[in-house]
């Protein structure tokens, strides 16, 4: 898995979580970067781990849409889309997706998802 | 769409290099990390467009990545990265770009390929007509005033010596 197609997941995926937030509100860049920063290194690891992107597209950019509207939900009656919203967010989609690894039994319970 | 205009620089904490406000050209190797976080930053802008209209093939988001991502950081050459400044600017343009692709896919659950092609090429055509625009109604298109008026992350629009 080369650097350059974590860079076209990342953009798949929050191409996706865009979906999520609609025109509703604007998205910060910092919670941009953050999201970045945050999902290059867990999408870099479970490919490391023999997952293929290819397979798992579907289910992950379904998970992207959900951490969008997440997102938008914690941004409440805030004017943007901001870290704080994309941090909330980002804790209930791996709570998600921690436990649903744990039900398949591809993830300890001390594992990130 | 919406567009903030208040946005800060990302963290010094970040992987990635914080944007620059700055117009001091960079060379290519240090532009390469900004670009790529600005490309997720325009997807995100597309994604808001379209909503849950449709979704993506994953060759129409190849396509949209490796159309654009040259130009932009043949922009990001020209005139410095810019991203703070311009990004309202560009993810309007993103807003744009979402819209013709769902129009381009024709009521079909999925922007395929031939959709995103087409919605690039109203993007670039609108890029040039733009940048051209404000080259005639600012004059000298060096300034740093006119600078500001170059639509040209979309066309590498090319200003006259």
């Amino acid at each position: 898995m080369s650097v350059d197609q974590i860079d076209v997941m990342l953009n798949d995926c929050l191409l996706a979580a865009g979906q999520g937030i609609g025109t509703e509100k604007p998205v910060d860049f910092d919670a941009v970067v953050w999201w970045r920063d945050r999902y290059r290194g867990f999408f870099m690891r479970a490919l490391g781990r023999g997952n293929s992107y290819e397979a798992d597209r579907r289910r992950v950019t379904a998970v992207g849409r959900y951490l969008g509207q997440r997102a938008l939900h914690h941004a409440a009656n805030a004017a943007s889309v901001d870290l704080n919203a994309a941090r909330l967010a980002s804790h209930d989609v791996e709570t998600g997706c921690q436990m649903n690894a744990e039900r398949e039994g591809v993830a300890s319970a001390a594992q990130p998802a | 769409m919406h567009t903030d205009t208040t946005r800060q620089a990302p963290p010094a904490t970040s992987a990635v290099p914080p944007v620059q406000t700055g117009h001091t050209p960079r060379t290519s190797p240090a532009l390469e990390p900004a670009v790529d976080a600005i490309f997720d930053d325009v997807f995100l802008s597309i994604g808001q467009a379209v909503g849950l209209r449709a979704s993506f093939d994953y060759e129409a988001v190849l396509w949209v990545r490796n159309h654009f991502r040259p130009k932009f950081l043949n922009a990001m050459r020209h005139f410095g990265d810019r991203w703070l400044e311009d990004r309202s600017r560009v993810t309007a343009v993103c807003a744009m770009f979402g819209e013709r692709a769902v129009r381009y896919a024709n009521g079909a659950d999925v922007i395929d390929v031939e959709a995103v092609r087409q919605a690039g090429a109203d993007v670039e055509r609108y890029c040039q007509l733009h940048a051209a625009r404000s080259n005639g109604s600012r004059g000298r298109i060096n300034s740093d005033a006119a600078t500001g008026m170059i639509a040209g992350y979309w066309c590498i629009w090319e200003p006259a010596p």
